[in-house]
């Protein structure tokens, strides 16, 4: 132990390299690395989602295929879970993902360290937020693998569906992180998050109609009208036209998802980094940006 | 207080104390775990919003399904009540067992099982008390969906006898829980890592133990994995009880007891010694309070 | 320029009694200004307002009103420059401001990154930081399997990471063990007189402030109530003016009593007596007078006299004197 090499060491004139992209980098690298540290239970989480396929894939097989048929879904309601089970999970991981890691990064401490080094924190969010995408399409690939390959659960998959449900996709993203930073700033403030990401998962699997046709709900009003307030309803409608009922991006009822999205995106987007920002200034005045 | 007088009272105390029975102490648990319990209201309240959204999910499942496969099965023809008493009861266990051991851990994560142990308190009682308050709220829940059901259309036999067997059937089922929630512990005590095991106990019984759908509907090499689990039966016969007006001297139902009743004499006598083996194991390595 | 400097710097909290809230001042109306490769210590009881002015300087607290500047910057207005000017050691003994599922060198790595150093210039820092800490074996540890110490240390490492002017220390050797904590002050020290280095810190440890910092404050309720080098603050400190006599051998307390007998000497303040050596303190009217004729008197008793000296209150004693008055 000697500080005369250290001392030298930072006597030397060195370069700076300023770059926003390996900020961000090094945010989505790190926290990979953490997560894989957890290997049980990325195993176990990639498990359980499989798991409840194959569970609906059976219950499916009471289901009758007149149903679905009559609503534009296709025939197969494993197929109908397939979409509804493995975008709903993906969706949740994701946001619960940013919520919960900006806990957690406050409890540690380690929110605070960051925020005194030179990235700026919009950097740092968004790098927390890619980071839940990349790796919950590890879980999505993964389930749909499984459905498709082991359950050989019939999707319609052309270059029409796949175009439009791509589509659907990167919009089903954008408006439910609106949402996400929504109650990522909520949890920053409140240091409870998980209940309120929990509720709101929670609401939308019930009320998009993960396991059941959207317009059964259509016989109560109240519930019917509070589903259209979540745009992964429409997400969902659209993915399942274009995927299990064969429909293009251009077919009517797709259409009208689609815009719906878009909308969604464009209102909630910026209420939503405004949400973000709040919370950040908001601990920065109270002092409770680290609570032990 | 002074020294003086502190050192007085409990010299005194000493004198006229009374020891407390095995009763208070699980009393004692529960007091302990329902305050605990209450202070995080709100996951409470989101508990309770879990339940209503469960039970209304399958009221509108229930609406595609075609009823002939249940009807071959003997259970009727109303999906909802199946479903509803199906994931209900799987909650139920599923829940109190998981919780038994995450209560384990946190208590070996905390230390606070050391400070138990080295209390007048023997181990089947610390087991005894940690589970009994988890299928008191456990019960509290399945009421709860239950009733909630049976306001949107869930149809459960009004025959007394009925009712009393298939309340007779879910006291077995708690006790072969409790089993293996204890089973469940004492390999957390020595691995250190619940969830794999309360995982795999959850989503194999949900898929096997027919939760959803009876259980003709899987194939005949998988459906065999569904008869290692207590639930399978119990889900069986409380069922029959409830939706097909059938009793304990109904020969299924008397089948199904008659397989519960094996499964808690043969297993408890090792889940108790699987626990104490864990335990004296980690008292030797001297992990028991490690994390 | 001075590279710290406050002035009228408050910092509002609520805090909750008798189930009310009610504000307080966390930090209340501060003026401070330190220079440029100062060593300067931040002393005061637990809740006195440390850590709120090093986290307002460190740009993670806004404050109520009052101007900070680091660096010459201001801490509201140019958070990003001054952030590019500091390092800050997280006040945190329990090690848990790191990344724990991270191994010691991509902890490092992930904030170098972040520091926006250059990675062939955060590769040599790091492994001569983690030598200097003696972690290279460790490097690749799981940062959840170290020590308080280890943990400590890296923490350590990554304040001195981007090698900033200014460095904002939060308690920088609790948790070291005694050598780690030697080194540890020598490094501080070097970085202070060799390369011109700020460093402001905090510390609960009297030896370590009075040894180290140049100058030191002493804060108590949200206020500095001293600022001075410490040698100062303790003349400041005495009352009356006393010495400090050693001997080799048990005191007799009735030669102790003479003592006042000599002209210019008061009363015993007080008397350590050991088997082979006893301390003496007394009031005196003068000290050079006292310093020359008090060894005569004890030699003439047949006392061996080891040392004498001017009697100065240890910090601990400025220390405990002056956050007990009400601020």
């Amino acid at each position: 132990m000697s500080s005369s090499p250290i001392i030298e060491l930072f006597k030397e004139e060195t370069r700076r390299s300023k770059s926003t992209f390996r900020q961000v980098y090094a945010v989505i690298w790190a926290n990979l690395k953490i997560l894989l540290s957890y290997k049980y239970w990325v195993v176990t989480d990639f498990l359980s989602t499989a798991a409840s396929i194959v569970m609906y894939f059976f219950m499916g097989l009471q289901v009758d295929p007149a149903q679905l048929a009559a609503r534009g879904y296709g025939e197969d309601y494993a197929a109908f879970a397939l979409v509804g089970i493995s975008t709903s999970q993906y969706l949740w991981i994701c946001l619960s993902r940013l919520s919960h890691s900006i806990q957690h990064d406050i409890r540690g401490g380690t929110l605070e360290t960051v925020a005194v080094t030179q990235i700026k924190m919009g950097a740092y969010f968004l790098g927390q937020t890619v980071r839940g995408y990349l790796i919950s399409l590890f879980f999505l690939a993964g389930t749909l693998s499984v459905g498709l390959f082991v359950l050989r659960i019939p999707l319609q998959i052309n270059l029409s569906t796949l175009t439009a449900a791509f589509v659907t996709f990167l919009l089903m993203i954008l408006s439910n992180q609106a949402i996400g930073f929504i109650t990522a700033g909520i949890v920053m403030v409140h240091k409870r998050g998980d209940p309120v990401t929990f509720m709101l998962a929670g609401m939308n699997e019930f009320l998009s109609g993960v396991l059941y046709p959207l317009d059964l709900l259509k016989q109560f009003p109240p519930l019917y009208a509070l589903a259209r307030l979540f745009p992964y309803t429409y997400a969902l409608d659209a993915l399942r036209k274009t995927l299990t009922g064969g429909a293009g991006m251009f077919s009517p009822d797709v259409y009208y998802d689609l815009v719906v999205l878009v909308a969604f995106s464009v209102i909630l987007l910026p209420i939503g980094l405004k949400v973000l920002k709040w919370g950040y200034d908001t601990i920065r005045r109270n002092g409770t940006m680290a609570t032990y | 207080m002074k020294t003086k007088e502190l050192i007085g009272f409990l010299r005194k105390e000493r004198e006229d104390a009374k020891e407390a029975g095995v009763l208070e102490k699980v009393a004692a648990f529960v007091a302990r775990d329902f305050k605990t319990w209450w202070t995080y209201k709100l996951w409470v309240t989101i508990d309770v919003l879990g339940t209503l959204t469960f039970v209304a999910s399958y009221y509108f499942v229930s609406k595609i399904i075609s009823p002939e496969i249940l009807v071959e099965a003997g259970y009727g023809s109303d999906y909802l009540t199946f479903a509803v008493i199906g994931v209900a009861f799987q909650q139920y266990v599923f829940s109190s067992v998981s919780t038994l051991s995450e209560s384990i851990r946190s208590e070996q994560w905390d230390g606070t099982m050391e400070t138990i142990l080295s209390s007048r308190t023997s181990f089947r009682v610390f087991l005894l008390g940690e589970s009994v308050f988890r299928f008191i709220i456990g019960s509290y829940f399945l009421l709860a969906a239950l009733a909630l059901g049976a306001a949107i259309g869930v149809k459960i036999t009004a025959n007394p006898w009925s009712l009393l067997s298939a309340a007779l059937v879910a006291a077995l089922l708690v006790v072969s829980h409790m089993i293996v929630g204890i089973l469940g512990a004492a390999l957390i005590l020595k691995v250190k890592q619940g969830d794999p095991i309360v995982w795999a106990f959850s989503w194999l019984t949900q898929l096997f133990s027919g939760v959803l759908y009876p259980l003709n509907l899987l194939p005949a090499q998988l459906s065999w994995i569904g008869a290692i689990f207590p639930l399978t039966y119990s889900l069986d016969g409380i069922r029959r009880c409830l939706m097909a007006d059938a009793t304990i001297l109904s020969p299924i139902v008397a089948e199904d007891v008659v397989k519960l009743v094996v499964f808690i004499a043969a297993s408890l006598p090792i889940a108790l010694k699987a626990f104490r083996k864990a335990y004296d194991s980690t008292r030797k390595d001297g992990s028991l309070g490690q994390y | 320029m001075n590279a710290i400097e406050t002035s009228g710097l408050t910092k509002r909290f609520e805090r909750k009694e008798d189930g009310k809230k009610k504000p307080f001042a966390a930090v209340d109306n501060v003026d401070l200004a330190v220079e440029e490769g100062e060593l300067f210590g931040l002393l005061g009881p637990n809740g006195a307002g440390k850590t709120t002015i090093i986290k307002i300087l460190c740009t993670l607290i806004l404050p109520d009103s009052g101007k900070a500047f680091v660096n010459g910057y201001d801490v509201v207005k140019e958070p990003d420059k001054v952030r590019a000017s500091i390092g800050w050691l997280h006040g945190e003994t329990g090690g848990r401001a790191l990344y724990w599922r991270l191994s010691a060198r991509d902890n490092l790595r992930f904030y170098a990154s972040l520091q926006n150093i250059h990675p062939d210039v955060a590769k040599k820092r790091i492994d001569a930081l983690l030598e200097f800490f003696d972690m290279e074996e460790d490097a690749d540890t799981l940062v959840k399997d170290f020590s308080t110490g280890m943990k400590v240390k890296v923490m350590l490492a990554r304040t001195l990471l981007p090698n900033p002017p200014i460095l904002l220390m939060d308690e920088p050797t609790v948790g070291l063990d005694a050598a780690s904590a030697v080194e540890t002050r020598k490094l501080l020290k070097a970085l202070s007189t060799e390369l011109g280095r700020t460093i402001l810190f905090t510390s609960h440890n009297m030896f370590e402030v009075e040894r180290l910092c140049e100058r030191i404050a002493i804060m108590n309720s949200g206020k500095i109530i001293a600022v001075d080098t410490p040698l100062k603050l303790s003349e400041i400190m005495r009352e009356k003016k006393a010495v400090e006599v050693r001997i080799s051998e048990t005191a007799d307390p009735k030669t102790l009593g003479l003592l006042q007998s000599i002209e210019g000497v008061g009363k015993v303040i007080k008397a350590e007596i050991g088997e082979d050596s006893s301390l003496i303190q007394v009031e005196v009217r003068d000290e050079q007078e006292a310093i020359a004729s008090i060894p005569d008197f004890l030699q003439g008793k047949g006392y061996n006299v080891i040392s004498i000296q001017r009697a100065l209150p240890t910090l601990e004693d400025v220390y405990m004197k002056l956050t007990r008055e009400p601020a």
